[in-house]
């Protein structure tokens, strides 16, 4: 057997990094709600895939495995938090730090006052639909992955993902009130049909 | 006098011009929950400190030591 050089491994990673630290690293952001606990988890979620890229046997995509491992690693901290009592307080300042720091100002501010009322919306349903949006969301993800994933079946996952919408976008509408809309979107605002299916 | 009012009005009214016009590129609509988080998610970014943390921890570590990297990029030597 050809073990790898230490280096060609390496450049592999870096580049299985670079196409899927986004997509598990706003897993992470939305589904812990939190930035800098996010940030750690995408972190430890690397770590482990680096040192158990030994025992991924391809029988799933790669970013489905390493989605197992973000919801498995997610899960558990979700679990501890709940044991301990403790929970979520990130402040501005955080969420601040995770918006895009390369758009204008002004698209920063919309995309910040927009990220926390998605993340108030996400953070009031229920646990199992927020994971369900999160991954549907994603759509390198096929329904199948995705129920691979929640463990269920293709048909139940289309059915809870109907229910999640319709409180996805029940809630987004509350959440529209005054402290979460700028100037224009007060006349003009985000919308999200109810719809879909 | 009147002249300077009419003016104005014309000032005015391209200024509340602007604002609607303004106020429409302001306004989005998502055709689906997903979509909405599809946004989002293409607008957040990468704290670039997990990179430069998960460069120094796995420097720490073995490299992985089966050919997982042929299993995934199409290698062809077992």
């Amino acid at each position: 057997m050809t073990e790898p050089p230490a280096d060609l491994a390496c450049a592999e990673f870096s580049s299985l990094y670079a196409e899927n630290s986004r997509a598990i690293y706003y897993l992470a952001l939305r589904y812990l709600s939190d930035p800098q606990k996010a940030e750690d988890a995408t972190h430890d979620v690397f770590l482990k895939a680096f040192r158990k890229l030994d025992q991924f046997r391809g029988e799933a995509s790669l970013r489905t495995w390493l989605y197992r491992i973000a919801i498995n690693h997610c899960q558990n901290l979700r679990q501890s938090w709940h044991e301990r009592h403790v929970f979520s307080n990130a402040d501005d300042a955080v969420w601040e730090n995770a918006v895009a720091r390369t758009d204008s100002p002004l698209r920063v501010l919309e995309t910040k006052e927009l990220g926390q009322r998605i993340q108030k919306t996400l953070d009031a349903l229920p646990e199992e639909y927020r994971l369900l949006l999160l991954l549907v969301a994603n759509e390198e993800l096929s329904y199948e992955q995705v129920s691979t994933l929640v463990r269920q079946s293709p048909d139940a996952v289309r059915g809870k993902l109907h229910r999640a919408r319709k409180a996805f976008a029940a809630l987004f509408e509350k959440t529209g009130g005054r402290d979460y809309e700028t100037p224009n979107q007060a006349h003009a605002g985000t919308t999200v049909p109810t719809g879909g299916g | 006098m009147k002249h300077q009012t009419k003016l104005t009005q014309e000032q005015q009214s391209q200024q509340v011009g602007a604002e609607q016009k303004t106020q429409a590129q302001s306004a989005r609509e998502f055709a689906s929950a997903e979509e909405l988080l599809r946004y989002d998610a293409a607008h957040t970014t990468v704290p670039p400190a997990i990179a430069q943390r998960l460069k120094k921890s796995a420097a720490d570590l073995p490299a992985p030591r089966t050919n997982w990297w042929q299993r995934l990029f199409g290698g062809g030597k077992s």
